[in-house]
């Protein structure tokens, strides 16, 4: 009762210096709430994106490497197109005849990744610690218009205009490119359906290009007709179109050759969350030259704001809040010492009256550490503002995703020639949402009074150690 | 009640040494009062200070109640004054957010004491210095002479054996001086407290039983009436140094 009393009236007294102590603080702990509620918030956001790009229940993919550009002079692999530019203008060349690709359009159905061979997936299926493995084939239906000064001097690439196009295991609808999107109109593929020109439909992509049930979509030359429009999660990067896998395994082709019988992506389920790593090397070993990709790894591939705003939340805002919070601590230990030496006298008195100096020390703690709970209380109001205004600043990040497009341009030129393989990336908006939760809360409290308890400790350890006639003397 | 012997009191400052008290032998009986009088700088504090085992002698003994001071752990020695020593002031060193009431009461806070316990001897111990319609009023609003009836208060709620008083009047006009004087005699008769003073003020020392000097850290006794009178009698006066 008297230790309250007397903590009040001593904190009304030192009302300023009290309310700055905990302002300060407030800006400490409401700086480190608001960078933990950013990164939460990005986090989400990556998982968010990354669920939509793997899928629900997907712990892994394996995919095909990238194709990389062909070695300059090689020549190219039988059945593939390549443009040639020379003086004499663009040239669309396959198995070595060469024609005038000047305003030509060329559509080409490629492999995002090099193919894999089907088989591979029930290889990977017998694999312990997996669940289940569906194949799938990534595709891009790349259309490119040559400009008709394709090949001058300052005239520019030529742009590809994609249409990504996703083969999916009709078998296998749990688990792969479809297993995290929700048929809003029409139906899914059914296993009837393997070999038929149907197609599910990316609502975004159906919006944009006013398809509905029954519409038809044409890839590579070949009509689909609709039978499904999906509806991806808003921060997925979805195929536009979806086709039966058989389908795109047939139209598709590769540098080499068809992708009958091939896939480029793997999507695995493995047995529990703990398996995962030991899956990932299992995967690697049977398939050395593939890639396999898990939540973490893709996360690096993202690129755009939302890859910006994680290292800024982790980088900067760590260190921000953490140089912020130690200068918080440093200002609150010295008012407090400065605060407490100007009361020597006081704690001498007190002593003189058989006050022990660990009553003393107790008192001068329950000052500092109710200026540290006032201060943590600021502080977490601080963050759940920061929050807001992060959520309401940030409210989409975008994320782009890199796609191959499996083209590649050779220009021949007197300086030699040059090469180039087109992506067409994705970018897509994420939610941001700046959450703040009670965990985080109470971490805060903890942290100011941790400051309180710090500023006091130093102040309490010299008044504690001071002798009564030397405190009494000290102003007198 | 107290037995001090062959007690010296050195205060280092860097290289140079500043002895306060020296060679001090001095024996002060229970319901004594002293008043220890001489110049500034010349150890009277330091004496109070020793007596009250706020500080520690260099070398010699200070024995209160057959216990050596000088020996006690530091928490014996916190216990000792919480118990039976009570400390007033020229300064009055009351704490400036706490009410009258509350400053007395801080006094019983080391001992223990129940809340309504608590509540019962500070209003006593206010009503017996004039200041019981005076609990509430913090020491801002009280003036030198009343913020030193709320220090004596608090010196005598604990009802100890022993007061040490410095320069009690030294912050109060000549009025009030003589009304803390009246006071504090008053209160010496009454409770048969031992009274140990430190002061400039001839006027005070002269109503000591016994007045000592203070001289460049040796101590004189130069009036002892304690045979003329004791503490359920008025001292007989006795001339000071001036």
């Amino acid at each position: 009762m008297f230790f309250v009393t007397y903590l009040r009236r001593e904190l009304r007294r030192r009302m300023r210096q009290a309310a700055f102590i905990a302002l300060g603080l407030a800006l400490g702990v409401g700086l480190v709430v608001t960078v933990v509620a950013a990164s939460a918030g990005v986090k989400k956001a990556q998982s968010a994106v990354l669920q939509g790009l793997y899928g629900v229940g997907t712990d892994m993919t394996v995919t095909g490497a990238a194709p990389g550009p062909p070695k300059p002079g090689s020549a190219p692999p039988s059945g593939a197109q390549t443009f040639q530019v020379s003086p004499a203008g663009a040239e669309l060349c396959s198995n070595g005849k060469c024609h005038n690709a000047a305003g030509q359009t060329v559509d080409h159905l490629g492999s995002q990744y090099s193919p894999i061979s089907a088989s591979s997936v029930a290889e990977v299926a017998k694999l312990h610690g997996v669940a289940a493995a569906a194949g799938g084939l990534a595709l891009n239906d790349t259309q490119i218009t040559i400009p008709s000064d394709f090949g001058k001097p300052g005239s520019p690439l030529p742009q590809p205009n994609s249409l990504t196009v996703d083969g999916a295991d009709t078998g296998h609808s749990p688990l792969g490119p479809l297993s995290s999107g929700t048929i809003t109109s029409g139906h899914s593929f059914t296993a009837a359906e393997s070999d038929s020109d149907v197609a599910v439909v990316d609502s975004g992509y159906a919006k944009a290009n006013k398809l509905k049930v029954g519409s038809t979509v044409t890839i590579d030359k070949v009509k689909f007709t609709v039978i499904g429009i999906v509806s991806q999660p808003q921060s997925g990067s979805p195929p536009d179109v979806y086709i039966p896998l058989a389908r795109a395994q047939a139209m598709g082709s590769e540098p080499g050759g068809s992708l009958k019988g091939k896939v480029n992506t793997i999507y695995v389920t493995a047995a529990s969350a703990s398996d995962i790593p030991a899956v990932q090397k299992e995967i690697s070993k049977l398939l050395p030259g593939d890639t396999v990709t898990t939540a973490s790894s893709l996360a690096s591939q993202v690129t755009g704001s939302l890859s910006s705003t994680a290292k800024l939340a982790n980088d900067l805002g760590k260190w921000l809040s953490v140089s912020v919070l130690i200068a918080a601590f440093a200002v609150a230990s010295l008012l407090t010492m400065a605060a407490v030496s100007r009361r020597a006298r006081e704690f001498g008195t007190l002593k003189a009256l058989g006050w022990r100096s660990r009553r003393i020390v107790a008192q001068v703690m329950g000052e500092s550490v109710a200026v540290g709970v006032i201060g943590g209380a600021l502080g977490v109001g601080l963050g759940l503002a920061g929050a807001a205004l992060i959520t309401k600043i940030a409210s989409k990040l975008s994320a782009t995703v890199p796609t191959a497009t499996g083209l590649h341009f050779e220009s021949v030129g007197p300086g030699g020639s040059q090469s180039s393989s087109p992506t067409a990336d994705h970018t897509l908006l994420v939610p941001m949402h700046a959450s703040v939760t009670p965990g985080v809360i109470a971490a805060a409290v903890v942290l100011a009074v941790a400051g309180g308890v710090l500023a006091g400790t130093f102040a309490s350890w010299r008044i504690g150690r001071l002798r009564p006639a030397a405190a009494l003397a000290r102003v007198e | 009640m107290y037995k001090l012997t062959g007690v010296n009191k050195i205060y280092r400052k860097g290289r140079r040494t500043v002895p306060a008290v020296r060679d001090l032998d001095l024996v002060i009986e229970d319901g004594e009062w002293l008043a220890v009088q001489g110049r500034t700088g010349h150890g009277k504090t330091t004496v109070l200070q020793l007596l009250g085992g706020l500080d520690r002698p260099t070398s010699g003994i200070v024995e209160f109640d057959g216990q050596d001071l000088a020996r006690l752990r530091e928490a014996q020695v916190t216990r000792l004054r919480a118990v039976s020593i009570g400390f007033i002031f020229q300064t009055f060193n009351l704490v400036p957010t706490l009410s009258a009431a509350e400053n007395v009461e801080a006094a019983l806070i080391p001992l223990g004491t129940g809340l309504a316990e608590r509540r019962r001897r500070v209003a006593a111990a206010l009503e017996s210095v004039g200041l019981g319609d005076r609990a509430r009023h913090l020491p801002s609003e009280l003036s030198g002479g009343q913020q030193q009836r709320v220090a004596i208060a608090r010196a005598l709620v604990k009802e100890p054996k022993v007061l040490l008083a410095d320069e009690p009047t030294g912050n109060l006009d000549e009025g009030t001086r003589d009304e803390i004087i009246d006071l504090l005699g008053q209160l010496w008769r009454e409770l048969g407290v031992t009274l140990v003073l430190v002061t400039h003020d001839s006027s005070l020392a002269r109503r000591a039983q016994r007045v000592g000097v203070m001289n460049k850290g040796r101590l004189a006794i130069r009036q002892d009436a304690r045979r003329a009178a004791g503490p359920q009698a008025a001292p007989a006066p006795a001339p000071g140094p001036g």
